[in-house]
């Protein structure tokens, strides 16, 4: 097991576990971090970071942010990105929420013009955008329906009219990944997807109605279309049970041929195959169409916000998606390392891209800023919008996706007292719609690490500058 | 005792007890969906289940899988297993439970992480994590 000493501080925001700490690691590690959020580092999560560097083709560095803690396998917070083509894929290494990711929506009320109406709103929000845990919603798509959005992704669903052009201009990906192809889900997956599109879920997935607190950076700003006082709503959750059977389904399909390809691994929940191999190319399809199911799944959950925000402002009141981003993943990306360029799949689980300006990627009007990088707070807590840099290339365009837990669910349940959590949030002006108590007291705050010190380390690293800070005026969970 | 809750940062971890592994795959599935929560009607199901796997912690590992698949697209949980067929890499069983109104959490996944089966004294103990 790692001890802190082993260390090798690079700078105040970063540190490096050389590649000749352990005989199995192919490259070193390095983990973005102060000195106080390193201090709080689980050692387990720096032994996850250190096994995933042994896995097969892994390029110059594996990497953790500043929100590290401890996953299955590979750790969450952990970036790692193997050469093709016969570098290995790992589902383990995407996570069993494929594209869980966030979006954020712009209003164009300031805050006071829409703070008498919150409540309805939230309200309406939570009737029309149900957690799935319940009833789900109410139709149940066919295979063939599911198919469809498995390979169409964004685009289909605007084309069926549950969006607008822009939605899918401003979603990574433009909301479809090209290759992904349904043949490779099974059909346990979206048996289990077919009553979820427009869905919640539970844990830490949410919807706020935010305010634009701060302005760090005013011209970002303007391009993103961000004003201080700003009313804006975010979405966090993914790919439902869809998306947790693939992985599920995959993990077993990659464990059982791990001696087929003469792969050892320090840890069976970093399983994985080579890329070219069919197990591996039949799990980046597979993945990449659950990716597009969970971009079409925040497609859903805001079409009906949008639809609550005009039944109640008014048919005139429009909500503009300023961004969608992943932040569980496996892209296929080029990179020059060392002068020579090459392709690579860039793992990232719990972590954000973060493209700079100029990248051939990111949406046009964004070209000459950069791209818009959404992070999402713990509950009653500040969430932010980055924006990407030349500089995290080094860290392959990636920063961190959110706060990191301190405290796990049990202790929080014993520990917090329902009622005091919510007087505590509504003594900051927050409205809360929870159905469930017990969901509520797990995501408190206090049992995560501190947000604003985790995206003041990927600020201070140059990975990401920040643009603004949102503060939540009211937190809805689904019924 | 059936299971216990064990701490953990981010998800659900219990260690399981059982008189024989029978029990023990039971307890594990009870475990499971309690460490949910979940609200239950007093309507009866039952399902068939049928899981091949390369040894016995996969199996384990495997099995619960597929009881999670089963009650999530069928929205039920189980309590009781009536074995038909049990060894170190297949299980076919009956499984019965309720119909349930809803769940209160999520759980993703059954993981292999440091999972192993042991017997310790008269008793077999298996500690699982579970991403939810």
């Amino acid at each position: 097991m790692i001890n802190k000493k082993n260390l090798k501080k690079i700078s105040d925001w970063l540190w490096e576990i050389p590649k000749t700490f352990r005989k199995d690691m192919r490259v070193t590690a390095r983990i973005y971090a102060s000195d106080k959020i390193f201090d709080s580092v689980e050692s387990e999560a720096l032994n996850q970071l250190i096994n995933s560097a042994t896995l097969p083709g892994i390029v110059k560095y594996a990497i953790g942010m500043p929100d590290i803690h401890q996953g299955y396998g590979p750790p969450i917070g952990g970036v790692g990105a193997m050469k093709l083509p016969e570098g290995v894929i790992s589902p383990g290494f995407v996570g069993y929420d494929e594209n869980c990711g966030c979006r954020l929506l712009l209003s164009h009320y300031p805050q006071k013009e829409i703070q008498p109406h919150m409540e309805r709103l939230a309200a309406e929000i939570q009737k029309k955008v149900p957690s799935g845990l319940g009833k789900g919603r109410q139709i149940k798509l066919s295979i063939e329906q599911i198919n469809k959005i498995l390979e169409g992704g964004v685009p289909k669903l605007v084309e069926q009219g549950y969006g607008e052009k822009e939605d899918v201009e401003n979603c990574e990906e433009k909301g479809k990944i090209e290759e992904a192809d349904a043949s490779y889900v099974s059909e346990k997956a979206k048996n289990r997807g077919r009553d979820q599109v427009g869905t919640l879920g539970s844990g830490n997935h949410f919807l706020e109605i935010q305010k634009v607190e701060e302005i760090f950076d005013e011209k970002a700003a303007k391009v993103f279309g961000l004003f201080k006082g700003q009313t804006a709503i975010m979405i966090h959750t993914g790919s439902r049970g869809l998306g947790h059977q693939n992985c599920t389904d995959y993990l077993k399909i990659v464990m059982n041929a791990l001696p087929k390809y003469g792969i050892k691994l320090p840890d069976r929940e970093l399983a994985c195959a080579p890329f070219n191999s069919p197990e591996g190319q039949n799990f980046f399809k597979a993945m990449s169409a659950v990716c597009n199911y969970a971009w079409a799944n925040r497609q859903m959950i805001t079409h009906y916000i949008r639809k609550a925000w005009q039944s109640v402002l008014g048919e005139k009141a429009n909500l503009k998606l300023l961004y969608d981003v992943a932040h569980n993943i496996a892209k296929i990306e080029e990179y020059e390392v060392d002068g020579e360029k090459m392709k690579l799949i860039v793992h990232r689980k719990g972590a954000t891209r973060a493209f700079p300006a100029g990248h051939s990627e990111i949406p046009q009007k964004y070209k000459d800023t950069g791209q818009p990088v959404i992070i999402p707070g713990s509950m009653g807590t500040s969430s932010y919008v980055l924006v990407g840099t030349e500089k995290s290339k080094e860290a392959w365009h990636t920063v961190c996706h959110g706060a990191g837990r301190t405290m796990s669910r049990h202790a929080a349940t014993r520990s917090i007292p329902p009622q005091d959590l919510i007087k505590n949030l509504k003594n900051k002006g927050i409205i809360v719609h929870c159905a469930s108590l017990r969901g509520l007291v797990e995501e408190a705050p206090q049992a995560y690490k501190d947000i604003n010190e985790v995206v003041e380390v990927v600020h201070q690293a140059g990975l990401s500058k920040k643009v603004a800070k949102l503060i939540p005026l009211a937190v809805i969970k689904g019924e | 005792m059936k299971y216990e809750l064990l701490p953990h940062l981010a998800d659900l971890k219990i260690r399981v007890f059982g008189k024989n592994k029978n029990e023990l795959f039971e307890n594990a599935m009870v475990g499971m969906f309690e460490g949910a929560g979940f609200a239950a009607t007093k309507q009866i199901a039952k399902k068939e289940i049928g899981v091949e796997s390369i040894n016995s912690e996969s199996l384990l590992i495997d099995f619960l899988n597929e009881v999670l698949y089963l009650a999530s697209v069928n929205k039920e949980i189980y309590q009781k297993i009536i074995y038909r067929e049990f060894s170190e890499h297949k299980i076919r069983a009956e499984l019965l439970g309720k119909k349930i109104k809803r769940f209160d959490s999520e759980i993703k996944g059954a993981t292999h992480h440091n999972l192993e089966i042991k017997k310790i004294k008269d008793y077999w103990q298996a500690i699982i994590l579970f991403d939810v």
